[in-house]
């Protein structure tokens, strides 16, 4: 489709349609919905403090998230918020058709993702969100803000700001700051301490292994699983492979983190030197090529590879491809099996793709519900201008992560203590001492 | 050896106050013990009971060893191990709770910390001598060096002669024959004639459980056993979470080496190893196993750890624990090939699972003390390796064993076990025997209240429907736990 039959740069026609694989499985996603909104009491409070605030009221939102029950619960609150939201989908493969179809025939929600589209068309949903003339974005991967940058200039100066949630969407962000090149405040939503601790470690951890055990229904009690990466989705993996009885290895570039992996009781090899010993691989790495086809060779047959990180570039498929002799895709759902010259097989999960979200479901709802309450309370931060924010990236506000944590305990009904005015003081002095 | 056994013998009797105070202590740690004592105060059924005690003198032991002269038995006590005596518990026992250090009024205690081994079998015989009787008519053992003595004395009584020590004998065994021979010499008839009076003997630990089977099987034991140590409630609580928790105890005391990031090995993957292997690997350790056994290889497969030879991973582990009831686990030749300043240290209960001897006979070795149970061995090549406690098991010699709550679970065992034995010796036959099932999980509800465990209750058609009574036992004898 060429540029000139879009819409033209600062008109948001009412009633864009949205696109979706097939509106009639809305009703199958509103009770996923409304699942996941009950794991999510954290966000269910902002939205009521939304509501009643309309920070979003006016307000163009150009979104490209992963389609899921939890993403429309930070959907809702937008548009509940007084927002329009225009939703592009950040994989090509990780959309819940069912859930795209139930927000798009939400008032205020326009929806622009299929499963399992080609590169083509997941760029051209991205360009249709853009057609809003976003005053905020919300961004998974940095593709959005990319596109934006690259084809879009037109839209720049009209965009107060936005957030990012993934780390390697964050570490493209700086690298565009660095260039001069960010036009506009962006908060990097994915190094808050909760976002660490919580959505990267636990949901990724967790949902990364589910996945690859939908996807392949393996024993992980006393395998070798090779997990490349050591930063917080990392290591939530290495430790959840570890509670189901498998044996980790753990590789990695940065020592600080590979002495961290040691000093847990981790070994640490050289991918070249795992490979060989490995029979599950998973990458958390946002790197390229951590898995090559030279490492591949050296694998076990059988061996099993799976992608964590936001990027497809991790495991090298096309190099993989290049090397196989035969590839027999879908010997399960979401498993090709690729047979190399001497007979073994290598089984490769979601395409090199993220597998928590291809294979599985993604982060469980209550770690969304933090991160998406973080995001929430950064975009209505956003919104309200001013805060003197230059173009580039930034941190969230201490506050916010500890106003989310704080309803994150009360919606768990825990309890913490409180400093006493003695201590406050004795915190902020640097008199006392022996 | 004088014909009268001596009342008693301590490192230092001043140190018993320390000892009643931690005994007390550890008395609040014990609630199974002292519910034997409430439940059994009145009935007293061990009066009359002449027990020799051969078991780690610690602050727990004396728990027991008050449980059973409360519950009317009279003991005589002798530790099994010449590094686990708790100095401050053996002074406590001998004071008693009303003596004082200048007028004891405890029991016959022969034990401290660091005895040769003529002084520990010396303390063993004292144990086994009572004034005016033939011996004790029970034995309480852990290891089965008191059951040893009685059975290899009698037999050598039988044969009239006792046997010389062969050159390559261990240094232990030559000294059993030495007191043997001494006791022929002196009384022909004494260890017959004290075997006939043992209505029978209850043992502690696995590798003693295992010497009163051989003997079962030979035909040669001579009074009836029970084995407390297959007690559920003991080797599924003591040798696995004692361990757990005693384990690194001992190697922080010995060594203060920081486990996290090291690679430790663990011999053997029974109880204690399951146990050790956790010790490790909650610190932060690589935990690698080895086992001859392809069921717990296979166990330690699926908890996600390495299995290997010893040989290949001598060279490059950091932490060496034998956990098998075997000998000669770690030789000569694997501690030539380790790591500078690996730590080598054995759990198990005898010390021939390191080989000490082979060590010491190395051409060039030297053994520098660091401090007692801690020696550095440095081969001719000027590498060297840790040892802890000369071989000897490393949780009492290095630390002070297991905690007071896992073990109030095997000493409740025990005491019900001696009840058991005495008061109806006929109802147990010349053989080897565990406790029935419902005394197992008495011992555990004695331990639930201090947990905060509230337990849940069949109801009469749920227990109808599984086959059992509402207040057990819940599981057959098969079940495994």
């Amino acid at each position: 489709m060429s540029r000139a039959a879009r819409v033209p740069a600062g008109t948001a026609p009412p009633g864009m349609a949205s696109d979706v694989s097939d509106p009639g499985l809305a009703d199958g996603g509103r009770p996923r919905i409304a699942w996941a909104r009950r794991a999510m009491p954290v966000l269910a409070m902002v939205a009521d403090a939304a509501a009643a605030e309309q920070p979003f009221a006016g307000l163009a939102v150009a979104a490209c998230l992963h389609v899921t029950a939890e993403t429309a619960g930070l959907v809702s609150l937008l548009t509940d918020g007084g927002g329009r939201v225009y939703l592009a989908a950040s994989n090509p493969l990780s959309t819940q058709d069912d859930i795209a179809a139930a927000l798009a025939a939400r008032p205020g929600v326009t929806v622009f993702a299929r499963s399992g589209v080609d590169r083509d068309t997941y760029y051209e949903h991205i360009h249709r969100a853009l057609d809003c003339a976003p005053d905020l974005v919300v961004d998974d991967g940095c593709d959005l803000v990319n596109t934006l940058h690259g084809q879009r200039p037109e839209l720049l100066a009209g965009v107060r700001g936005g957030c990012e949630s993934t780390t390697t969407g964050v570490a493209r962000l700086r690298r565009m700051a660095a260039d001069g090149i960010l036009a506009f405040p962006m908060v990097a939503a994915d190094a808050s301490a909760t976002r660490r601790m919580f959505d990267n470690f636990c949901g990724t951890g967790q949902s990364a292994i589910d996945g690859i055990i939908r996807a392949t229904n393996t024993l992980l009690a006393g395998k070798v699983v090779v997990v490349a990466g050591y930063g917080p989705c990392g290591r939530g993996i290495a430790d959840r492979a570890c509670g189901l009885g498998a044996r980790v290895i753990v590789t990695e570039v940065d020592p600080v983190r590979a002495l961290d992996a040691i000093m847990r009781g981790f070994q640490v090899l050289p991918m070249a030197a795992a490979a060989p010993l490995g029979e599950v691989f998973v990458t958390a790495t946002g790197s390229r090529d951590v898995i090559s086809a030279a490492h591949m060779t050296s694998m076990r047959d059988g061996a099993i590879l799976a992608n964590a990180g936001h990027f497809d570039v991790e495991v090298d498929v096309r190099g993989l491809a290049e090397t196989a002799v035969e590839i027999r895709p879908g010997v399960r759902p979401h498993a090709d099996e690729y047979v190399l010259a001497d007979g073994r097989r290598l089984i490769l999960l979601a395409d090199g793709r993220v597998v928590n979200l291809v294979a599985g479901e993604g982060n469980p709802a209550d770690v969304m519900d933090i991160s998406f309450a973080v995001q929430a309370l950064v975009l209505a931060w956003l919104a309200e201008g001013a805060h003197g924010l230059s173009a580039g990236v930034h941190g969230v506000p201490a506050a916010i992560d500890a106003r989310v944590a704080r309803l994150a305990l009360a919606s768990q009904d825990a309890e913490i203590d409180v400093l006493t005015a003695a201590q406050q003081d004795y915190l902020d002095s640097w008199r006392q001492g022996s | 050896m004088p014909a009268e056994p001596a009342a008693f013998k301590v490192a230092d009797l001043s140190l018993a106050e320390f000892g009643r105070n931690e005994i007390r202590l550890a008395e609040h740690e014990m609630p199974g013990l002292m519910a034997m004592r409430e439940e059994y105060a009145k009935a007293q059924p061990l009066r009359g009971a002449r027990i020799t005690g051969s078991l780690h003198m610690t602050v727990q032991t004396a728990v027991l060893i008050e449980t059973l002269t409360a519950l009317g038995a009279q003991v005589r006590w002798a530790s099994c191990n010449i590094f686990s005596t708790q100095d401050h518990a053996a002074a406590a026992v001998a004071v008693g709770p009303y003596g004082t250090p200048q007028d004891p009024a405890g029991i016959p205690v022969f034990a401290w910390k660091g005895e040769t081994l003529p002084e520990y079998w010396w303390c063993t015989q004292q144990a086994l001598t009572w004034p005016g009787e033939s011996g004790p008519n029970m034995l309480l053992d852990d290891g089965g060096d008191a059951t040893l003595l009685v059975h290899k004395g009698a037999e050598y009584e039988e044969a009239g002669a006792v046997p010389s020590a062969a050159d390559d004998d261990p240094e232990e065994w030559q000294v059993v024959l030495s007191v043997l021979r001494d006791s022929l010499t002196a009384d022909p008839r004494r260890w017959t004639a004290a075997a006939a009076a043992i209505r029978g003997v209850t043992e502690e630990t696995t590798t003693g459980v295992h010497r009163l089977y051989e003997m079962a099987t030979a035909g040669t034991l001579r009074f009836p056993a029970i084995n407390v140590n297959d007690s559920v409630t003991k080797s599924k609580f003591d040798n696995k979470y004692g361990c757990r928790h005693s384990l690194v105890d001992g190697i922080n005391r010995a060594t203060d080496v920081l486990i996290g990031g090291k690679v430790a090995v663990v011999c053997g993957y029974g109880d204690v190893g399951k146990g050790c292997a956790e010790s490790l690997r909650g610190q932060g350790a690589r935990v690698i196993i080895t086992e001859i056994d392809p069921i717990c290889a296979l166990q330690a497969a699926m908890d996600g750890f390495q299995v290997s030879r010893l040989e290949d991973v001598v060279g490059s582990a950091d932490i060496f624990v034998s956990a098998t009831g075997n000998f000669h686990i770690i030789t000569a030749a694997h501690m030539s090939g380790m790591k500078h300043q690996a730590i080598v240290g054995n759990i198990g209960h005898f010390d021939n699972e390191i080989d000490m001897a082979g060590l010491a006979r190395l051409p060039g070795i030297r053994r520098v003390t660091i401090k007692p149970q801690v020696d550095e061995w440095v081969f001719a090549d000027g590498h060297a390796v840790i040892v802890l406690s000369e071989g000897r098991l490393l949780n009492l010699g290095n630390a002070t064993g297991h905690p007071s709550f896992v073990m109030s679970n095997s000493f409740t065992n025990q005491v019900i076990a001696q009840i058991e034995l005495y008061t109806r010796a006929a109802d147990y036959s010349l053989g080897v025997h565990v406790l029935p099932k419902h005394l197992d999980e008495k011992v555990a509800r004695l331990h639930l209240d201090a947990l905060g465990v509230r337990l849940t209750t069949l109801t009469k058609r749920q227990a109808d429907y599984i086959g059992v009574p509402v207040d057990g036992p819940y599981k057959s004898d098969h079940y495994r736990y």
